[in-house]
């Protein structure tokens, strides 16, 4: 298990204040951030650009020391035995970035296990399981400036599991992919947490991949958490209305005012519309308006084709949380 | 041990495969010293040596070219590095070094692989035609045997710790264009490879005193040329190692600062 604990991050700029003056500002990249990453299971770091999300990984994966707090990495100090946490870890980011373009596929994969440390037969087998793993095995040979970007991310997937890490850290990996790959992308990042055991921490813009890989989430803000929970969890604490949708078959000229006449004696800021196009309402109100609202359908015979409550999106949820400062 | 040497092999291909793409590059690193070491021969050859060298009494019309090649040999072993160490410093730029740091590979044995590499790949094709010039102009020589092997070893040491040097400098450094300017052209002025450093002023040779160029080139000069033994030649070998070791300390210090201001501050650049 990977536990951080109490987190900061403070970087200190210097810039010219006069012709020999030199100002030192402190800027306060993560400040106590804490959390855990336990085997087979797939966390997520959330939060707008400039949240700290990408220091705080690199402060987890021995690439900068946090100024305050402590990493365990199954037991040992994420600082003090930084180089036998290396073993342990590895990261993948998006972009193009971070491989050799005029070496192939398997030449950049035999070279990061080199530096590994990992035995030459093994790494052979590991090489060939995982270029077939990201489907690159046919193209192995082939120099990696040839490569698309999806199939550039791909190597980089395999490159980030060539010393068989147990802790993951992947800072936007699906960054700038078209929506197949991404697809792709995302049921290797499944499979590696699921059926390989691996522990995984994902960042990333795309919510749709949070709600769908994630089984606990940090939203960041600031440089601080300011909100942990399941994604579904966060969805709801981020809803501040309930909103309620009445799709009816046909046109009901009463029930308009029945209907804002009711929801208004309940709650006077209640949002009602109404589109023509889609014969739909959408009522919006801090209070569940739901019971007040069949009573007033079935006193007008109203015939609808559907009545539900909007599911809150996580996305929403985020936006609001880090708006409000939690 | 075997992990260091493991990291250096991987590192010595890793570069080979990376910046020698088409063989052509062979031919562009042969022709550059070739067209640089004629011209300073033909700078030469107008001239009556025996009256402008001065304090070198040992160059003549029989020897200037092996005078002039011996530079030009230990150049091309201290050159090599500056193009490589600017090459070498993308590693930063393009963020692979980030994923070196992420490993547990040893940092010296990273720095150490690019330098042996680059070192082979840019000296084999000059040092076949400096050998054979060496052959035909056998009667030049006089060699003490065993001074001429640790010449050599020197040459080979030295050049490739200027080379890890080098390598730590550009890699940290944010101006790297400055660095290959400042150290590339004058590298050849200064170290007394055209024209000898005795017969600069003093604020020449003050310059001169700062690459290791300058030793070596000189001591191999007067063991071929001048048949010096290990006495005459023993201040350069002292001098050689003393600057040896300083070279190695700055590259471990330089290698150590830079990873650790790497992780206190995020920046990769270290000045």
């Amino acid at each position: 298990m990977l536990i951080a604990e109490h987190l900061s991050k403070t970087y200190e700029t210097k810039d010219w204040n006069g012709f020999l003056k030199r100002k030192k500002t402190q800027i306060e990249a993560v400040k106590d951030v804490s959390l855990e990453m336990h085997k087979g299971q797939i966390i997520g770091l959330l939060g707008i650009n400039g949240a700290g999300k990408t220091t705080t990984i690199k402060m987890l994966s021995t690439l900068l020391l946090p100024t305050k707090g402590h990493i365990d990495v199954d037991g040992l100090d994420g600082v003090k035995d930084s180089m036998t946490v290396k073993k342990r870890i590895n990261m993948i980011t998006g972009g193009e970035r971070m491989i050799y373009w005029r070496l192939t596929a398997r030449e950049n994969l035999w070279y990061y296990g080199q530096l590994y440390d990992i035995d030459n037969k093994l790494l052979d087998e590991r090489i060939q399981r995982l270029l077939d793993m990201v489907g690159l095995k046919e193209k192995q040979d082939i120099p990696v400036e040839r490569f698309s970007k999806g199939m550039k991310q791909r190597l980089q997937i395999a490159r980030g599991l060539i010393n068989d890490p147990d802790y993951i850290f992947m800072d936007e990996p699906t960054l700038g992919l078209d929506a197949s790959i991404a697809k792709e992308l995302r049921e290797y990042i499944r499979d590696l947490a699921f059926k390989r055991g691996k522990s995984i921490l994902l960042t990333t813009h795309y919510i749709n991949e949070v709600e769908e890989l994630c089984e606990y989430v940090y939203v960041m803000d600031k440089g601080t958490v300011i909100v942990q929970g399941t994604p579904k969890a966060l969805a709801l604490m981020g809803m501040e209305n309930k909103t309620l949708c009445i799709e009816l078959h046909e046109n009901h000229e009463l029930l308009h005012a029945g209907l804002t006449e009711a929801c208004m004696s309940i709650e006077k800021n209640c949002s009602i519309q109404w589109d023509s196009k889609n014969m739909t309402y959408t009522i919006t109100s801090r209070r569940d308006l739901s019971e007040t609202v069949t009573r007033v359908l079935l006193e007008h015979r109203a015939s609808f084709r559907n009545f539900y409550h909007q599911e809150p999106s996580l996305e929403d949820a985020i936006i609001k949380l880090a708006r409000r400062g939690y | 041990m075997g992990y260091f040497v493991k990291i250096l092999k991987a590192e010595m291909r890793k570069q080979h495969k990376n910046r020698f793409f088409g063989k052509s590059i062979y031919v562009s690193l042969f022709i550059w010293p070739m067209l640089t070491f004629i011209t300073a021969y033909y700078s030469y050859k107008p001239f009556p040596l025996d009256k402008i060298v001065g304090g070198l009494g040992y160059i003549n019309e029989s020897n200037l070219i092996i005078f002039v090649l011996m530079g030009y040999m230990c150049l091309i072993f201290f050159r090599c590095f500056v193009q490589s160490a600017w090459f070498f410093s993308m590693e930063r730029t393009y963020g692979t070094l980030e994923l070196v740091y992420l490993t547990p590979a040893n940092r010296l044995a990273f720095i150490m692989g690019n330098a042996v590499s680059s070192l082979f790949e840019s000296i084999w094709l000059f040092m076949v035609f400096a050998i054979g010039v060496f052959i035909l102009n056998a009667s030049s020589f006089k060699i003490d045997m065993a001074c001429a092997v640790l010449g050599i070893t020197l040459l080979i040491v030295l050049s490739m710790l200027w080379g890890m040097l080098l390598n730590a400098l550009f890699l940290f450094s944010r101006d790297s264009a400055f660095l290959f300017t400042v150290l590339e052209e004058p590298m050849e002025i200064f170290a007394g490879i055209k024209v000898p450093a005795v017969v600069f002023p003093v604020w020449a040779k003050a310059v001169s005193a700062v690459f290791p160029l300058t030793y070596i080139a000189e001591m191999l000069r007067r063991i071929f040329i001048r048949g010096d033994g290990f006495l005459q030649i023993r201040g350069f070998v002292i001098v050689s190692i003393f600057i040896g070791f300083i070279m190695l300390s700055v590259t471990t210090i330089c290698l150590k600062l830079g990873e650790q201001y790497a992780r206190k501050t995020g920046n990769m650049a270290l000045f």
